[in-house]
């Protein structure tokens, strides 16, 4: 799994990025050693609610005073990118696109791994 | 008039390859190289450039920043993306950033060079003339209410320009990196030009005001003006060799010739040149008394033009909520003021959400510069 972010967390200016399940829990979050306290502080968001607002949407951009967040649909959940302005964001978007199908093929190899366990044990 | 192409990637050694590689077609293009973004709009500012060809991984300005800028301050020069970094979906990312072409590294000097050829090919598709007196042939387009890019070297002045014309109009003008009328002034005082002509014009709003006739009337007043300044000031300088009425015997002939070359022009024109004298200038719109919607409308008329793909503007509560979740993320992790959202709701739409007292909705095209809109609204 960490060499498909490879190519965005290795992007100038990417601080980081989460992946959050449509229901609104954190599955992943990586960050660059000088932005870990961004990640401690948006481990405590309430993704939930954000996620429910998402409903619908296949990418986003929140565009703030000094950072952006761009957020991308999969098919089990939103791939956030935390970044600088100074961040090439047409580069992030295209390894972002193309990063998906490998992060989804993941997600779901994932979950039948996990289904055939509970068989086994259950 | 060779034209030149500008080969960018970051990795000179490849740069030096492929440069070789290109020499045998030196009757077809000529190739200057870059080895950064940021040294390719040096050249492009201060050089003809006819095609460039960029990487699309380079630190600094990668090649989709240089496509962007490319597309913004030289509409007219087609740009091909060549990368290694061929992934799937790469190819439909880069077209749909504006790239007119996308080559998979490796590739060999021949194959790069058909394409060259291809693209310079259709870009003089109209055919070339040489010592052509530019404002009859310009005159005649109008006339013939051409389409067309007309790419023009001035071998005297060493300089070389672009006009766009649509439908007999003139829509814009380019030398370097500097558009709109005094690039036109410019090429317009150049008098027996070569040039090459392109059956396309990629600008559809005008970004010049005034028809042709009037442009070159007032090019060639200020061409006058600025000979008879020049003039002016060399007399200055020689005012201890020179008597007094020698200095207004100079001045009084250039008046005359300035008056031939006005009475020169067909009556038709100088009627234009009347009205465009009691032209007055148009009140500045009073943005205070705006409602959100028209500042927001106002503003990306102003710096975008027509083609800003814009589809509605109007105040929405039901946007809310994601307002609402997106002031607490950034209040969470101080990322300051919120000063726009983007979001992109596939076929149901591309939306640019702006926060405020109210929240104002703009629903965009797919084809809409959203970047661009979206960095005037964060200013």
């Amino acid at each position: 799994m960490k060499d498909i972010f490879k190519d965005v967390l290795g992007t100038d200016g990417v601080h980081g990025l989460l992946f959050i399940s449509d229901e609104g829990e954190v599955k992943l979050s990586k960050f660059s050693d000088q932005f870990k306290d961004e990640e401690e502080k948006l481990s405590r968001i309430d993704w939930a609610s954000f996620t429910i607002e998402l409903t619908g949407i296949n990418d986003a951009e929140l565009l703030y005073e000094n950072a952006r967040f761009y957020v991308k649909k999969s098919g089990t959940g939103y791939l956030i990118v935390i970044l600088g302005y100074e961040a090439p964001i047409s580069m992030v978007r295209l390894n972002c696109e193309i990063m998906l199908p490998a992060l989804d093929k993941m997600k779901s190899t994932g979950k039948k791994i996990g289904a055939l366990f509970r068989k086994k044990i259950f | 008039m060779i034209p030149k192409v500008l080969i960018v990637d970051d990795d000179q050694a490849w740069l030096r390859l492929i440069q070789a590689e290109l020499e045998e077609h030196t009757n077809s293009f000529v190739v200057i190289v870059a080895d950064s973004g940021d040294a390719a709009l040096d050249i492009l500012k201060n050089n003809d450039i006819s095609l460039v060809v960029s990487d699309l991984r380079m630190p600094g300005m990668d090649g989709f920043d240089l496509l962007a800028t490319i597309l913004k301050v030289y509409p007219d020069i087609p740009v091909f993306i060549v990368t290694a970094y061929d992934k799937p979906k790469t190819r439909d990312v880069v077209f749909k950033s504006g790239a007119a072409g996308y080559l998979k590294k490796p590739f060999s000097g021949d194959e790069l060079a058909e394409e060259i050829i291809n693209t310079l090919q259709k870009k003089s598709e109209g055919g070339n003339l040489h010592n052509v007196s530019l404002d009859t042939f310009l005159q005649l387009i109008e006339m013939e209410q051409q389409t067309c890019t007309l790419r023009i070297v001035s071998k005297k002045q060493g300089r070389g320009g672009v006009i766009f014309f649509r439908d007999g109009d003139i829509m814009n003008a380019r030398i370097g990196d500097q558009q709109g009328k005094a690039a036109a002034y410019e090429i317009l005082s150049w008098s027996r030009v070569s040039l090459a002509i392109e059956h396309d014009c990629v600008f559809h709003d005008k970004k010049i005001d005034g028809d042709l006739q009037a442009i070159l009337l007032d090019a060639m007043r200020s061409k006058d003006e600025g000979e008879e300044n020049k003039r002016n000031a060399e007399s200055d300088e020689s005012e201890i060799f020179l008597d007094a009425p020698l200095a207004g015997k100079k001045s009084k002939s250039a008046e005359k010739k300035s008056r031939q070359k006005k009475q020169s022009v067909p009556k038709k024109k100088q009627k234009t040149s009347g009205q465009l004298k009691v032209k007055t200038k148009k009140k500045a719109p009073d943005l205070s008394e705006m409602s959100a919607v028209e500042r927001i409308r106002h503003r990306i008329q102003t710096e975008i033009g027509n083609r800003n793909g814009l589809l509605d503007i109007y105040l929405d509560q039901t946007w809310e909520g994601l307002v609402y979740r997106a002031l607490d993320i950034g209040e969470a992790f101080s990322g300051g003021r919120l000063n726009v959202l983007y979001v992109n709701k596939g076929s149901n739409g591309q939306f640019i959400v702006v926060p405020g007292e109210e929240t104002a909705v703009i629903k965009i095209d797919a084809d809409s510069p959203r970047d661009r809109i979206v960095d005037i609204l964060s200013e």
